[in-house]
């Protein structure tokens, strides 16, 4: 019996043409993947020999005043990438994931952006993300909409549940053989996956293959209940198809202009404007004010006296350090709504599974916004400790030619996420359990002679 | 083509369409999304409006309020440009989201435009986004779908089909007819999402509906989805007379409508990223240095170009010295700096750009077997929200920049003394009274005229398409069987 049933699935047509067309998605999306830790790595190694050839050339034409030269020094910190970045791309490719900064102004530094084509964010990636949260529900839908319903419309009902034992156990094992498949494509791709990039089966990468697991049980518990009202293919097939529009499409979407409507950002103009005029507006004040706001913060920096001279370093980074501190408030209030957003997605995300997957997926891949601002907060920590490494030099004029130049490489920035198993798949399996709960209760109902 | 059988059927269509009790649920759940939408379209119209027209005006107060100065401080201090939002991108976003929106303007440094809506995003924004023309794009067709699957194949199951036919009607005046109505019914749909945006357009302060330009895109929005409503229902209804059974003729039409609007562009988008890679920032600065250095660097004391250059002046003025020249000689040395590192850089970002339009070819090809690519295309271009009316606002910005950055240069050669200040000697300034004679940057949206070219290829193949899919249902007519 099982094997009829089978090779009936396996043979029509277009079950093939399905089956193929989602695996090759699949290795496309995995090679895409591929293709941007290439990207990424390559983009690294560029900047870890730029930075080596820019600092080389600029001690050369600045050999004498340290200072200038740390006026044009950009030094690179890198947001480390774990390879599953390959399989969601989340946010990485928005928003940079290498920075390279001078020691003067932060705030007008640290927000710039990589270069994109706009086109290729708004249509977005396809990475494995995409096909899992995406498609598997489209194929799942494909496969299952007619469980029922094509045996009733074939007329073909009436002999199957004459002859099967139980008519209910006949619809389990044609459930069985499409749950069958759909793992195995499942499977395939993660062989695929796992054999073509870097990835380690750590738990990162195991919560990742488990919760995708998991969104298929969610979409083939959501499909058997639908079957179980035992309506017509047409009224399956657009019934199914709404849901997931709307799970998939018209509720994300919906969220996402509430929320940018809801949090606008006008702390982020405000921010550069502050920046700008807090340091500029410091030329045109007495220098003692700026110098003891400096000190203020940074007492260890009292012993240098201010030089004689009309432009000074010391007076230069101090106003320039003070532009940073002015904006501060502005800046910290941006990070504050951003927050708020990140914040209520995540709890509307609990109602949308696609919505929760995909925030999990980038958390777990490091792609989130907030390991963004996380990034952002150690690239504030990298500026300082570059800065007060400098300072005395700087204050004290030392030689150029003293300093080991060829010391300063990239430095990297590690965030492990922090994996909640509970969180990350309490809503999905509460979810799935129920559906399927549902599923069975109307299936018992199911008569055999309709 | 529209004889009066045609139209009997339509009408036909249509009422039973409104008997059979679908219409009421489905045209409510319609009005509340186009609700939702333009409401969405609206407040994020006018917030980042003001938001950006008041800092704007912020910056430029500050601006004008800078005490006398050296000018190459105030070409330092710099200026600021905020994207402005086109009144049209109410009714579709387009590229907005993804598109910086603000730029901080200086001499010697071309910076990045900023603070995308993606950049803040927490990874919604890869859902989509709700506007009216994604409503029309992505969300009516599936309605036209849905109402006209079973159009003529549900007539050939309960076998009124051939009853029809055997009545002399001919299968072209069943096809037309049908998918007139069906037509009809699309353009009910469509009728709201019009008169919402007339309304916003009206309310709205860009008031561009005063203007022929406002006129043109919004007539030319009207038209263009006409078309793709009257393609579209007429595929539906060919399908659905090409199909045994409306079961088959609506598993068709889903698998038409994932396969086109969700799979195949980004397919071809990634294939057009993976053919045609584009520099990281990283990698563009470093060759836009390179060439800089190669060239002529102001800021190399060494600097060859820039040492031939001294020598010509002193020959030319006659003098041993540069501070002998009647001008600023580092005012004039920046204005070259500025002139060679400004044109190297335009260069290299054409060049960019030139890669992006070579990304988006394959998707922009698909647009011949796509329908739904060439309405989004023509859409964002008549909306003012697509790649080439971004590329003139970063246009636009960087001449202002750059005039700025030369100004200063210009107003420091010929009012700065070139002997340096001796010790204790207050700094050289020039008056204020300069700084508020520079005009503000003031962004104006690019004429439809200059725009239209980016979308002149979607906008043929949308004309194509009408065409053909009306002449496929006369061809159709001749070969589909009534059982």
């Amino acid at each position: 019996m099982y094997q009829i049933l089978t090779k009936q699935f396996i043979r029509s047509r277009s079950t093939v043409i399905v089956t193929l067309l989602i695996l090759t998605l699949g290795i496309v999306s995995v090679l895409m993947g591929e293709q941007f830790l290439n990207k990424q790595q390559r983009a690294i190694d560029e900047a870890a020999h730029y930075q080596q050839e820019h600092i080389q050339q600029n001690a050369q034409w600045h050999a004498d005043d340290l200072g200038l030269l740390l006026y044009y020094l950009r030094f690179t910190f890198i947001n480390s990438f774990d390879p599953l970045t390959a399989l969601s791309v989340g946010q990485r490719d928005v928003n940079s994931s290498i920075q390279r900064i001078t020691i003067r102004g932060l705030e007008g530094q640290k927000y710039d952006t990589d270069l994109h084509n706009p086109t290729n964010l708004q249509v977005g990636n396809l990475d494995l993300g995409f096909v899992i949260i995406y498609l598997f529900p489209l194929l799942i839908i494909a496969f299952t909409y007619d469980l029922l319903s094509e045996e009733k419309e074939g007329g073909t009902w009436r002999l199957v549940s004459s002859q099967a034992n139980s008519p209910l156990l006949y619809l389990g094992y044609k459930l069985s053989v499409r749950v069958g498949l759909v793992y195995a494509v499942w499977f395939l791709l993660w062989v695929f996956a796992l054999l073509k990039l870097p990835l380690s089966l750590d738990t990162n990468a195991l919560v990742f293959i488990g919760l995708s697991g998991l969104y298929l049980a969610f979409w083939l518990a959501l499909c058997a209940w639908v079957v179980s009202w035992q309506r017509s293919s047409s009224f399956n097939a657009l019934s199914l198809l709404s849901v997931w529009v709307v799970l998939a499409v018209l509720l994300p979407a919906s969220l996402n202009s509430l929320l940018a409507n809801l949090y606008p950002v006008p702390e982020a103009l405000s921010t550069m404007v502050e920046q700008r005029d807090g340091y500029h507006e410091k030329w045109d004040v007495e220098k003692e004010v700026t110098m003891n706001g400096f000190f203020a913060e940074y007492p260890q920096y009292q012993k240098y006296p201010l030089p004689e001279e009309e432009f000074s370093w010391l007076w230069y980074y101090a106003m320039v350090h003070l532009g940073d501190a002015e904006s501060r408030q502005s800046s910290e209030a941006m990070r504050e709504k951003i927050r708020q957003r990140e914040q209520a997605s995540r709890i509307a995300a609990w109602l949308i599974p696609p919505l929760h997957i995909q925030l999990q997926f980038n958390d777990l891949a490091q792609s989130s916004l907030d390991n963004y601002l996380s990034f952002l907060d150690g690239t504030e920590e990298f500026h300082e400790k570059m800065r007060l490494y400098f300072y005395p030099k700087i204050f004290e004029e030392a030689s150029v030619g003293k300093e080991n130049w060829e010391s300063f490489t990239p430095e990297y920035f590690a965030e492990a996420p922090e994996v909640n198993w509970g969180l990350a798949l309490a809503p999905l399996l509460l979810f799935t359990v129920g559906l399927f709960l549902f599923a069975i209760l109307n299936a018992r109902k199911l008569k055999a002679f309709e | 083509m529209l004889n009066e059988t045609s139209q009997l059927i339509a009408r036909q269509f249509w009422s039973s369409t409104f008997r059979s009790g679908v219409m009421y649920p489905i045209l409510s759940l319609w009005l509340l999304m186009v609700a939702y939408a333009a409401y969405s379209g609206w407040e994020s119209y006018t917030t980042h409006n003001h938001i950006r027209s008041h800092y704007q005006q912020t910056a430029r107060e500050s601006w004008e309020n800078n005490p006398d100065k050296h000018p190459h401080r105030m070409a330092h201090y710099g200026s600021f440009a905020f994207r402005l939002k086109h009144p049209l991108s109410m009714f579709d976003f387009g590229l907005e989201s993804f598109t910086g929106n603000a730029l901080f303007l200086e001499a010697h440094k071309q910076n990045s435009v900023n603070f995308s809506e993606a950049s803040f995003s927490t990874g919604l924004l890869r859902f989509g986004e709700i506007s009216l023309a994604m409503l029309l794009q992505v969300i009516l067709p599936l309605i036209i779908f849905f109402l006209g699957f079973s159009a003529v194949a549900a007539e050939r199951e309960h076998e009124t089909l051939r009853m029809i036919l055997s009545q002399g009607v001919s299968w072209r005046e069943v096809l037309v007819g049908k998918s007139l109505g069906l037509t009809a019914l699309a353009l009910l749909f469509f009728l709201p999402v019009v008169l919402v945006t007339f309304l916003l357009l009206l309310f709205s302060e860009g008031d561009i509906l005063a203007t022929t330009d406002g006129w043109l895109r919004f007539l030319g929005i009207i038209i263009s989805y006409a078309l793709f409503l009257v393609i579209t229902s007429a595929i539906t209804v060919l399908i659905s007379a090409a199909s045994k059974t409306s079961k088959a003729a609506l598993v068709k039409l889903l698998a038409v409508w994932l396969f086109l609007v969700i799979l195949l562009p980004r397919t071809t988008q990634a294939l057009g990223g993976y053919v045609y890679p584009a520099p990281s920032r990283v990698e563009f600065d470093a060759s836009t240095e390179e060439e800089l250095i190669q060239i002529g660097d102001s800021h190399n004391p060494d600097d060859p170009h820039f040492n031939a250059l001294k020598d010509s002046l002193l020959s030319v003025h006659q003098v041993s010295s540069v501070d002998q020249l009647p001008f600023n000689y580092s005012g004039f040395v920046m204005r070259e700096g500025e002139r060679i590192s400004a044109e190297i850089y335009n260069r290299h970002l054409r060049a960019l750009h030139h890669t992006y339009q070579q990304q988006n070819r394959f998707t922009q090809l698909t647009a011949l077997i796509n329908p739904y690519v060439a309405i989004k295309t023509v859409s964002m271009v008549l909306s003012g929200t697509d790649f080439t009316s971004y590329r003139d606002f970063q246009h636009q910005a960087e001449t202002y920049r750059y005039q700025l950055a030369q100004t200063m240069n210009e107003l420091q050669m010929e009012l700065i003394s070139n002997r340096a200040p001796a010790p204790g000697e207050a700094p050289y300034v020039i008056s204020r009274t300069y700084w508020s004679e520079f005009p503000d940057f003031a962004y104006e949206f690019a004429p439809l005229s200059t725009v239209i070219r980016g979308g002149g290829w979607s906008w043929a193949v949308l004309i194509i398409w009408g065409v053909v899919s009306v002449r496929l249902l006369s061809y159709w007519a001749k070969r589909v069987k009534a059982v």
